[in-house]
């Protein structure tokens, strides 16, 4: 092995190949998904995303919740992701085709919010756990999203109810083409 | 012998290893003076940043007991500050040193005198730049949810125009070598040169610049970051291994005719084990299940590694001898925990042991057994042996030495036995329909802050001690020149 061209260009097949095998072969598969009915003629899922979530989208990016919150459930079989209700059928594809990045996350040190919007159950409880987390949690008090109103209480500001609305809109509870929810 | 050096002390029992070769002469070779000016600024940055490294650390692994830690300000939020930690371990400290010792590495093994070497300074130079308005980005700003593609892409140029400047010099190195012969450390540095900005650059085109198609993006970042982890940083340390081991142990290594075979096994599979990490994942099964194969066929590479290291090491006590050379104490040290690191990711690929532990602290103990149990510590030993040769002066402290590697070497074996363990049990907890907010430790939180502290203390250590050696050094390397 004393040709640096051999050993060059050998090191670049090992870099092709996966690179054509995995991702290029990935691409042809995903790379055109789009939304789709769950039923022929039926609406279009994943549904559009309100504008105020886009922008709270933003604040999770900035904030890093990523570090500590996945947004994948798992299918059955594979991790308890559905006993332990954080969702109601696992994520397929298509449930992230209008996500300008995706944020599926690594590490769960807080629980999975694939499908949150689901089972949080009012913007005042989302804004009270991001205000004033339960004791035990691992979760620190995100303050500066929240300003004093005139009564004295703290209501979210303009990022706290972008990031509240985000949250809203996390939801894969709907059936796709790949996943159905079971009735 | 020590009498010609101003700066050499008497040689006391057990003292720490890694004087100059030449035997105190205040003299540099040739060879390491041409390239002793970027090295030391590659190896000095990595310090500053292992150090800011630490110190974060601290702060977010106490965060994660006392969620109210530090928490007036948003910029403080553990988000961000573990974003930056990682970032500034991987490209601050793991990337700078490697830099240094790939070029250090090349110079000595291919008597290579470096001309103009001052464009590898000046790639460390704007690589060090860029991470710091990166960093700065991250901290003001906003981040991007992919580990290690976190930093704003605008930086991503000039990593790469800075990397192209410091690393394009294997390949220099490698054409005008004056001998014919080639050694495995070079295939190492090599590919592991080639292999890091090709790939950052197309995952920065496919996740940032032009982003694919939804979950795309996470198999591309999988590709991304299993390269960077096995090929840059570990590549790069197994060819700091299959130059340190022979040499400090004066033997031939083990089965020194399979490396050939190691070395194209490693290369070949790693690129495909990345989707064994995204198990579960709405990926295609057939992309997680390529995932799989790959990383079990890791076994080939890591069975050659194995007869390669632990052969030498078995043979005529080169185990105690290793324990008694510092740079070989580390080396050793690292090994263990390369095949550990390797015999976990094959184990773990398993689709029912993977659902048992994913998203859990399990993974990062075994991101850290790879990155710091083993890149680490082989940068260390490394820097034990390089820096007195570049600087023409002793380690000032035998004690910091020890300092160091005890402390080192105990908060990386309790972090990482931590996490497994208690990644392990809060997966099994899981796996047991325990409601999540239950299965968590707050030991586990506590043993990992008091790691931190220990990593803390002894990267101080390993600091004084060589800064207190590259200042002390300067004059006399001039002293050595003039002489």
């Amino acid at each position: 092995m004393n040709n640096l061209n051999l050993i060059l260009a050998g090191v670049f097949f090992t870099v092709a190949a996966p690179f054509g095998g995995l991702l290029l072969g990935g691409y042809a598969q995903l790379g055109a998904l789009g939304r789709a009915p769950a039923e022929e003629g039926g609406p279009l899922f994943p549904a559009l995303e309100p504008g105020l979530a886009i922008q709270g989208r933003q604040v999770y990016l900035q904030l890093g919740c990523v570090a500590c919150h996945t947004q994948q459930v798992r299918p059955a079989g594979q991790g308890s992701d559905i006993a332990q209700g954080w969702g109601a059928r696992p994520s397929v594809a298509r449930d992230y085709v209008l996500q300008p990045q995706v944020a599926l996350g690594n590490r769960r040190v807080g629980p999975d919010l694939a499908n949150y919007g689901a089972r949080a159950k009012s913007d005042a409880e989302i804004a009270a756990h991001l205000s004033a987390p339960a004791a035990g949690s691992a979760m620190p008090a995100y303050a500066f999203l929240f300003s004093p109103a005139k009564d004295g209480s703290l209501q979210p500001n303009e990022r706290g109810v972008a990031l509240i609305a985000y949250l809203k809109s996390l939801r894969q509870d709907y059936s796709s083409p790949e996943a159905k929810l079971k009735q | 012998m020590s009498q010609e050096n101003p700066n050499s002390r008497p040689q006391g029992q057990g003292r720490p290893q890694g004087r100059p070769a030449g035997t105190g002469s205040p003299r540099i070779s040739r060879v390491d003076a041409s390239v002793a000016g970027p090295v030391k600024f590659f190896f000095a940055s990595a310090l500053l940043w292992l150090l800011v490294s630490s110190v974060l650390a601290v702060i977010t692994a106490v965060k994660l007991h006392l969620p109210g830690f530090l928490n007036g300000c948003e910029f403080f939020t553990f988000g961000r500050l573990d974003a930056i930690q990682r970032n500034v371990f991987f490209y601050g400290w793991a990337s700078n040193a490697l830099i240094g010792l790939n070029l250090w590495l090349l110079a000595s093994l291919g008597r290579f005198e470096f001309r103009n070497a001052w464009i590898a300074t000046l790639g460390g130079l704007i690589w060090n730049l860029a991470l710091t308005v990166g960093l700065a980005f991250v901290l003001l700003d906003s981040q991007n949810p992919f580990e290690l593609l976190e930093l704003p892409r605008g930086v991503a140029p000039a990593f790469f125009v800075a990397f192209l400047l410091a690393a394009l010099w294997p390949a220099v190195a490698f054409a005008r070598r004056p001998t014919s012969h080639v050694f495995v450390s070079q295939w190492y540095i090599l590919g592991a040169s080639f292999v890091l900005p090709v790939v950052y650059l197309l995952a920065q085109l496919m996740v940032l610049w032009c982003p694919t198609n939804g979950v795309l993006q996470a198999l591309v970042h999988g590709w991304f970051l299993q390269n960077f982890l096995y090929l840059w940083l570990g590549a790069s340390a197994l060819a700091a291994v299959y130059y340190f081991l022979p040499k400090e142990l004066g033997t031939t290594l083990t089965g020194y005719y399979l490396s050939t075979v190691g070395f194209w096994t490693l290369f070949l599979f790693v690129g495909w084990i990345g989707p064994a990490t995204l198990l579960g994942s709405p990926l295609p099964l057939w992309i997680q299940s390529t995932g799989i194969v790959a990383a079990v066929l890791l076994l080939i590479p890591l069975t050659i590694t194995s007869i390669n290291f632990f052969g030498t090491l078995s043979r005529d006590s080169g185990w105690s001898r290793a324990w008694n050379n510092t740079t070989l104490r580390f080396v050793a040290f690292g090994l263990v925990a390369y095949t550990l690191a390797t015999l976990l990711q094959v184990v773990f690929a398993a689709r029912s042991l993977n659902a048992l532990v994913r998203f859990t602290a399990f993974t990062a103990g075994q991101q850290q057994l790879l990155t710091y149990a083993f890149v680490s510590m082989v940068i260390f030993g490394a820097a034990y042996f390089i820096l007195p040769r570049l600087t023409g002066a002793f380690w000032p402290s035998a004690k910091l030495v020890h300092l160091h590697f005890w402390s080192c070497a105990l908060a990386v074996v309790g972090s990482v036995a931590g996490s497994l363990v208690f990644g392990w049990t809060q997966g099994a907890a899981l796996a047991a329909a325990k409601p999540f907010a239950d299965t968590a430790h707050p030991q586990a939180a506590l043993l990992g802050s008091a790691c931190a502290v220990l990593f803390l203390i002894g990267h101080l250590a390993f600091a004084v001690n060589a800064f207190g050696m590259l200042t002390s050094c300067s004059s006399s390397t001039d002293e050595g020149r003039q002489a």
